[in-house]
């Protein structure tokens, strides 16, 4: 912390003063193009047209910038509040009713706010993820967002950066494939989206992980994006097009959690951006502009 | 070699200064004899007989689950050594988990929590597994905590019980609970057994004959029972405030080898499921063998019923399964760990094998009124709370 404040002095002593500009980026959330609420049922999800309600809807984006007209990147710092830490933010679409009084809140975050120098800017880039120097961090010590438990993952020693979690509508119970007598078979009741590092080797048994086979962090980039007219959209629908949301692959978890060797996964977390196993990485189609 | 000595020498000096600071009557007293050194102690945590006391009421407190039915004492019963008898956990709403539930006893010196975990480390950071966990859910309580701090501020013992055991910090919060639930754990010590009292104790009766042969053939290069189930606490996955490093012992003991390919079932992988690495697959952490006996059923998934399984499964060098999606022949896995050869034993040696087992069970420990449940029965944190 203390180096923080020191390089903030020299950076402020070092550099000319330069104007800044407040820059808000504005987010919407949606399921299929319907503005989501949780009181809400949604059809036509996945590969089976799939009537389903949604119970939660949160993400963390970190390193949001906006874009020069020669391509070069203008990190946004963000404004500290309780939904901003360094350079994440937690977008939280979900009010705790409805569907999502299971494991959701009241608040809600459906901006990034924060400032940038001034100049000409044509576009935006984010990337959905919480940076790997917070990410493995001691969360019952963390400030907000980051101490948010409906995004512990701590498990993995991390949090998600994606959590859309799918129930049928109308109490239809999940079908499960290929019965085996497995205990846990039984148990999924939704179908769940968690994106997240997987597989995070620690040098050492009291030491953070130093590296992860999958991180999972994915960039979205628009090169013509005007934060004062436009709106970032997020909607999980196109993500799961070819997937069939009402079944949960056996012996794996509820959904796509991001674990390697889910087929819940295998059209998914490409179409985030993202290689999984043998499916390459498709153009990321969770984020759009309008 | 020898700077490393002195390092791990001077950390546990470091350890023991935070011990002997702690709390606000000066000195937590580990209830251990002078041999054996206390586990290591997380800086940030030292102990207290005020943070043991606290931790203990919120073990077996069914309001930290999102519905009041499950406390950590659900899957950890005292009388079982904490462990609760199912093959697999039950989390709220019935839900099966994925899991045996591990005995706890001595839990302080696992390096290593769960059955395979490399990034929980510390008994601090493994709480928030069952607490906060979704697959599988266990006690529920993601999103939920601030509720949860709510009721427990509303009892007048928690009140005065944060105050004492965080004099600088009382708050209840998810530091403050995950703080106290360790120190209570690491409170947890078992080395009163008939073994101890015979080997440590001078107590040359404290065996019985068929135990002290059994103790014979656990030592023995036939059975190699010791290599894995090594050192005070029969495990090589620990260590004290006085290791330089500690000891990670997890093996593929051959217990699935699903079409010869040495996979394990899905969900339950091992370290695998943390590194990616072919060698891991079916690695999991050497559990202690202390009250052994009273922690049936036994391995990661609860697959053997009781000692005389998990003996004939060692003597085969693997478990065969003969028909379903999990068939194979565990002993030809090719990840397996390569002292598991198998032995040739009569009805009589594994008899005396499993009285040695028994000689590893600390009565005292199953009925320590240190570590037994605080709550009067018609108590809001026990009224509706599941046990095994």
């Amino acid at each position: 912390m203390k180096s923080a404040y020191f390089a903030a002095f020299l950076a402020a002593t070092a550099v000319p003063a330069l104007a800044e500009q407040p820059v808000t980026l504005n987010f919407v959330a949606e399921i299929g193009g319907a503005a989501f609420d949780c009181s809400q049922s949604y059809d036509h999800l996945g590969a089976t047209h799939a009537q389903m309600n949604v119970t939660d809807f949160r993400l963390f984006v970190q390193d949001a910038a906006l874009i020069r007209a020669d391509g070069s990147q203008q990190p946004i710092t963000l404004t500290a509040n309780d939904w901003q830490h360094e350079n994440v933010t937690l977008l939280d679409f979900e009010n705790g009713a409805g569907h999502c009084a299971g494991t959701g809140n009241a608040p809600m975050n459906t901006v990034i706010t924060g400032e940038v120098p001034e100049g000409d800017y044509i576009g935006v880039s984010l990337t959905l993820g919480v940076p790997f120097a917070l990410n493995h961090i001691d969360p019952t010590l963390a400030s907000a967002p980051l101490n948010t438990t409906g995004m512990f993952w701590t498990w993995q020693n991390g949090f998600r950066f994606l959590r859309i979690d799918f129930a049928p509508a109308g109490g239809t119970p999940m079908a499960h494939e290929g019965h085996g007598g497995h205990s846990d078979h039984g148990n999924a009741s939704g179908w769940y989206l968690h994106l997240g590092s997987t597989q995070c080797a620690a040098a050492s048994q009291t030491e953070a992980p130093s590296a992860c086979v999958f991180p999972n962090r994915t960039t979205a980039s628009f090169t013509s994006f005007d934060p004062a007219t436009q709106v970032i959209v997020v909607d999980p629908a196109p993500v799961l097009r070819d997937a069939d949301v009402t079944v949960n692959a056996p012996d794996t978890s509820p959904g796509c959690m991001s674990f390697p060797g889910d087929a819940d996964c295998d059209s998914v977390i490409p179409k985030l951006g993202l290689a999984y196993g043998d499916h390459p990485a498709e153009a990321q189609q969770l984020f759009s502009i309008r | 070699m020898r700077k490393q000595l002195c390092l791990g020498f001077g950390a546990a000096l470091a350890i023991l200064a935070a011990v002997a600071t702690a709390g606000a009557n000066g000195r937590y007293i580990w209830p251990m004899p002078a041999w054996m050194p206390p586990p290591p102690v997380p800086a940030g945590n030292p102990m207290s007989a005020e943070k043991v006391d606290l931790g203990r009421h919120l073990f077996y407190d069914a309001r930290l689950s999102r519905d009041g039915t499950v406390a950590c004492a659900s899957c950890h019963e005292q009388a079982r050594a904490f462990s609760d008898g199912r093959e697999l956990a039950v989390g709220i709403g019935q839900t099966i988990g994925i899991r045996n539930a591990p005995a706890l006893a001595n839990a302080g010196y696992v390096p290593q929590l769960t059955w395979a975990n490399p990034h929980l480390t510390t008994l601090e950071a493994q709480a928030l597994v069952p607490l906060f966990g979704e697959d599988p859910v266990e006690m529920g309580s993601n999103g939920r905590e601030a509720d949860i701090f709510a009721a427990l501020a509303a009892d007048p013992y928690y009140t005065d019980a944060f105050a004492s055991a965080f004099p600088d910090r009382p708050v209840i919060d998810l530091f403050t609970v995950t703080r106290a639930l360790a120190a209570f754990q690491r409170s947890l010590i078992s080395l009163d057994s008939p073994y101890d009292r015979f080997k440590y104790g001078g107590d040359a009766d404290a065996m019985t004959p068929a135990a002290l042969r059994g103790e014979r053939l656990f030592f023995d290069h036939r059975f190699e029972c010791y290599h894995c189930h090594g050192g005070i606490l029969f495990t090589d996955s620990q260590q004290t405030a006085r290791n330089p490093a500690p000891m990670l012992g997890n093996h593929n003991n051959g217990l699935y080898n699903i079409g010869g390919t040495g996979a394990y079932p899905a969900r339950a992988t091992g370290l695998y499921e943390f590194t990616g690495l072919a060698a891991d697959m079916g690695r999991f952490r050497t559990p202690s063998l202390r009250n052994v006996a009273v922690t049936a059923p036994y391995f990661h998934d609860g697959s053997a019923a009781s000692l005389r399984e998990v003996l004939d499964h060692y003597a085969a060098g693997g478990r065969t399964i003969s028909d379903g999606p999990h068939a194979g022949i565990g002993a030809a896995n090719p990840f397996k760990d390569g002292i598991l050869v198998g032995f040739d034993a009569s009805d009589a040696e594994i008899n005396d094998l499993i009285a040695f087992l028994e000689s590893l069970t600390d009565e005292g420990f199953l009925t320590n009124p240190a570590y037994s449940d605080p709550w009067p029965a018609d108590h809001p944190a026990r009224a509706t709370r599941m046990m095994p």
